[in-house]
């Protein structure tokens, strides 16, 4: 593969980064970011937290980085508060099981539970570090569109252009696919016997009929584009990349801010006593 | 003698199971920048021989492939799909998998970067394809907010960017609207050069099966210079000059069910040059509209639909749309949000067939569902029986791995017993009883989704563009049940771009513009109206036009036309 490199159009480093095709992601410092250095930085931090288990540091880590997303990414207040529904219900279960299911002493007792505080501290952890996680997960997809994350990878991390063209045909496939749902649940619907009050009866059956159908379409669809593909010359041999998704020193700084906020905060954690590896599981 | 674009010589493709040849003996050759039409009716192999010219035959689908294929590279038989693209642009049929990535920069690049093209070069060359193909200003655009038409031309300028040596073009309007088609065909004259050497330009291989669309004001002289002509066995019929073929072969191509140009259809009927210029033409066209009594006023049926003050949209909420089916919500001030028609108010009756008309996008695909009980009333009251509708692409209807299931979803066993075999016969699908509906033909296609509608005897019919891409003879097929629907006491409405069908089959037109309906009326009498014509951004065919201006009532120009469509029957 041959990687060139040649200014990038619009001035921003990362070539199509504002592109007006990208609808869904707002121009953002983050967004400008490149995307493969985003998704190893987001890599490192899930794995170097996998390691702490006591309660303060991935909440102090969590609430850094709920600011840090809000204000690099531009996501607004609203979307980060339906995106912590699931993220609190996860979080929430996994504190309330390791509460109530680890040994040690007890903090409070109701009827037939027990929490205990090894639990109670374990679990906490356990769901900051998943609000963490999502926390980062979100800014990592509100700041990152599909296409230039495909072509980041292709240029900085290797990915041969075959399968990325193939995923790039299928990011078109999915987007054309809520269109094709709809078309094909009203087709279904039509002729589907009715309820009453005019409902149409669609059950268990009628809806794997359509899931069948939606396949059958989307299939086709994809072996058509399989064939454009090949039409356009994908996988004549060597080729060049246009405008190749390009690392630059606004990319070593937001490493060095996420590294440096991360071993900083470890480190004053370790400092005054409080951060806990592993052994809190068994000690 | 220069090298030819492409050269075949005795070509025949055999697919595994198939009863006969898909191709047998066909030879053809096409000198650099020459244009080509390929035309035959459905099945005659004309897909087939574009798959042998990309390659996709025999090296993507399986089949046997015997005879010398040599293209502009060196490119044989043996050469792979990839390796051809090398000299090689191909437009392919469905709008929407002609272009595979998300943006128009994106897949005008791609070709250049699979032939690693110096990234320097490749800004300048893309700008350069899309203004040939007439789409410059489209160059920053997602592809998914594109139209089909829009599609087609990217897909075409994707094709041109690279500059092949031979342009294939796989019917690449037929799924578009005359506007679309127009500026399709526009740009494919004037981004491949004109074909007669004045302008350098690809070799074009077209094939397209609307060649009166294709061809447009300007007749025969509007198709590509050189014809091939392949029968219903996959042989060649003739080649040469375009018009020399046409001619000479008119009358078997058009009983073949083909869509020929005007001048050659009515040279097939009627036996007289010159088309519609010619006075013997023109008194064929007088005589055959009287050959038959006229039919008595048709009685007012039973009324089956009345809409008040309808507005219909996609709302974006999630409500459950048939809740909400009969009582719309008390409406605000002012047009409701999210509605692409207001204030619709409509009556449909037993026995009538209604066509509805306007430009793409503004709503007919919309008002259908609506009136279908699938989307719900913006605002407005509808009282509506139970209706069918046969969607656009009838393969998003199909439940069954079966022809006679497909017929039999939804019935009631006894009523099953019945409609299912006299379905199946009047739509001439007893010979595929237990194909699966998914392997069947385009035209087969549409004539089960239209079939299994109707086995349920629904006192309203809704039919989305019912004839769109069909042959003469399908379209005409189609067009007769449709009638015989009505005749039965079923109130049909169907959308179409097709006026000359329109004006064959309807007996009254809904015309949509400026987000209302504008017309509603007796098929000819709203079509003589220059003003609602231009406001709906509807153009008439020319033998509609004729027919219209020639006579003054409403009945003529329709029985006229079904002559004209009945005579490849007789």
């Amino acid at each position: 593969m041959t990687a060139t490199t040649v200014p990038a159009v619009d001035g921003t480093g990362t070539g199509a980064a504002t592109a007006p095709w990208r609808r869904d992601v707002t121009p953002s410092v983050l967004a400008r970011r490149n995307p493969t250095v985003k998704l190893v930085l987001l890599t490192v931090v899930s794995a170097a937290v996998l390691l702490v288990l006591d309660p303060v540091t991935p909440l102090v880590l969590y609430a850094l980085a709920l600011v840090g997303v809000a204000a690099a990414a531009r996501v607004p207040a609203r979307t980060l508060l339906v995106a912590h529904g699931p993220l609190l219900a996860f979080a929430g279960g996994v504190l309330v099981v390791n509460a109530v299911s680890r040994p040690g002493p007890v903090v409070w007792s109701g009827p037939g539970l027990e929490v205990t505080a090894p639990g109670l501290s374990v679990g906490t952890a356990l769901a900051a570090r998943s609000l963490l996680i999502g926390v980062l997960a979100l800014g990592f997809v509100r700041s990152t569109d599909g296409p230039t994350l495909l072509a980041s990878l292709q240029a900085d991390a290797r990915l041969p252009a075959r399968p990325a063209h193939a995923l790039l045909a299928g990011y078109r496939l999915l987007e054309e696919m809520p269109r094709t749902w709809a078309q094909v649940r009203h087709a279904h619907a039509v002729r589907a016997p009715r309820r009453r009050g005019g409902r149409p009866a669609l059950g268990v059956r009628a809806h794997g009929r359509m899931v069948f159908g939606l396949l059958v379409s989307s299939l086709r669809t994809g072996e058509r584009l399989a064939a454009t593909l090949e039409q356009r010359g994908l996988g004549l041999g060597p080729r060049t990349v246009w405008r190749p998704v390009r690392r630059d020193r606004g990319d070593v700084v937001l490493a060095l801010v996420v590294l440096g906020t991360l071993a900083a905060v470890l480190l004053v954690s370790a400092r005054l006593g409080l951060l806990a590896g592993p052994g809190a599981l068994t000690g | 003698m220069s090298t030819p674009a492409l050269a075949l010589d005795d070509v025949t493709v055999r697919f595994a199971r198939w009863p006969r040849p898909a191709l047998q003996g066909v030879g053809v050759r096409l000198d650099p920048g020459e244009h080509l039409v390929v035309l035959g009716p459905s099945g005659s192999g004309k897909s087939t021989l574009l798959g042998v010219l990309t390659g996709a035959v025999p090296h993507a689908v399986h089949a046997e492939l015997t005879g010398q294929v040599a293209l502009a590279g060196g490119a044989t038989a043996a050469t792979g799909v990839v390796e051809r693209s090398r000299h090689l642009g191909v437009v392919a049929q469905d709008p929407g998998a002609a272009v595979c990535l998300p943006s128009v920069e994106a897949e005008l690049a791609l070709p250049l970067e699979n032939r690693a093209v110096p990234p320097s070069a490749i800004g300048p060359r893309v700008a350069a394809a899309l203004a040939r193909a007439g789409v410059a200003h489209l160059q920053d655009r997602a592809t998914t907010t594109l139209s089909g038409g829009e599609l087609q031309r990217v897909a075409l300028a994707a094709a041109l960017v690279t500059d092949p040596a031979l342009l294939l073009l796989d019917e690449p309007t037929s799924m578009l609207d005359p506007a679309a088609l127009a500026a399709v065909r526009g740009a494919v004259r004037s981004g491949a050069g004109t074909g007669d050497g004045a302008r350098p330009g690809p070799a074009v291989v077209l094939v397209e099966h609307r060649l009166d669309e294709w061809a447009g004001p300007e007749g025969v002289a509007g198709l590509p210079a050189r014809a091939l002509a392949l029968d219903a066995d996959g042989r060649v019929l003739a080649g040469g000059p375009t018009a020399t073929v046409l001619h000479a072969h008119a009358a078997e191509l058009h009983a073949a069910g083909c869509w020929l140009p005007l001048e050659a259809e009515l040279l097939a009927v009627t036996g007289h040059h010159g088309g519609l210029g010619n006075p013997a033409v023109q008194a064929w066209l007088t005589a055959a509209s009287g050959s038959d009594a006229p039919p008595g006023p048709r009685d007012q049926g039973d009324e089956v639909l009345v809409a008040r003050g309808l507005a219909v949209g996609r709302r974006a909420t999630r409500r459950r749309p048939w809740r909400r089916r009969r009582d719309a919500p008390t409406p605000p001030p002012g047009p409701p949000p999210g509605a692409v028609l207001n204030d619709v108010d409509l009556v449909l009756r037993r026995g009538e067939v209604v066509a509805v008309l306007g430009a793409n996008g503004v709503g007919k695909s919309t008002l259908l569902l609506t009136l279908a009980g699938l989307l719900p009333p913006l605002a407005g009251t509808l009282d509506a029986a139970p209706a069918g509708l046969v969607p656009q692409d009838p393969e998003h209807g199909f439940v069954a791995h079966t022809v006679t299931r497909e017929l039999a979803h939804g019935l009631p066993p006894d009523r099953a017993a019945v409609a299912v075999p006299e379905r199946l016969r009047r739509h001439r699908l007893e010979h595929l009883a237990d194909a699966d509906p998914f392997r069947l033909s385009g035209g087969e296609k549409r004539r089960l989704a239209l079939a299994a509608m109707l086995a349920h005897g629904r006192p309203l019919l809704l039919a989305d563009e019912p004839t769109l891409g069909l042959d003469h003879r399908d379209t005409t097929a189609t067009l007769t049940t449709l009638r015989a629907a009505a005749d039965e006491g079923t109130a049909v409405v169907l959308t179409s771009h097709d006026l000359r069908s329109v004006v064959a089959v309807a007996d009254r037109v809904l015309v949509l513009a400026d987000g209302r309906l504008l017309a509603d009326g007796p098929t000819a009498a709203v079509l003589r109206d220059r003003s609602v014509l231009a406001r709906a951004g509807l153009a008439l065919p020319p033998l509609v036009a004729w027919l219209l201006a020639h006579t003054t009532d409403g009945e003529t120009p329709a029985r006229t036309l079904r002559r004209l469509d009945g005579e490849h029957h007789a």
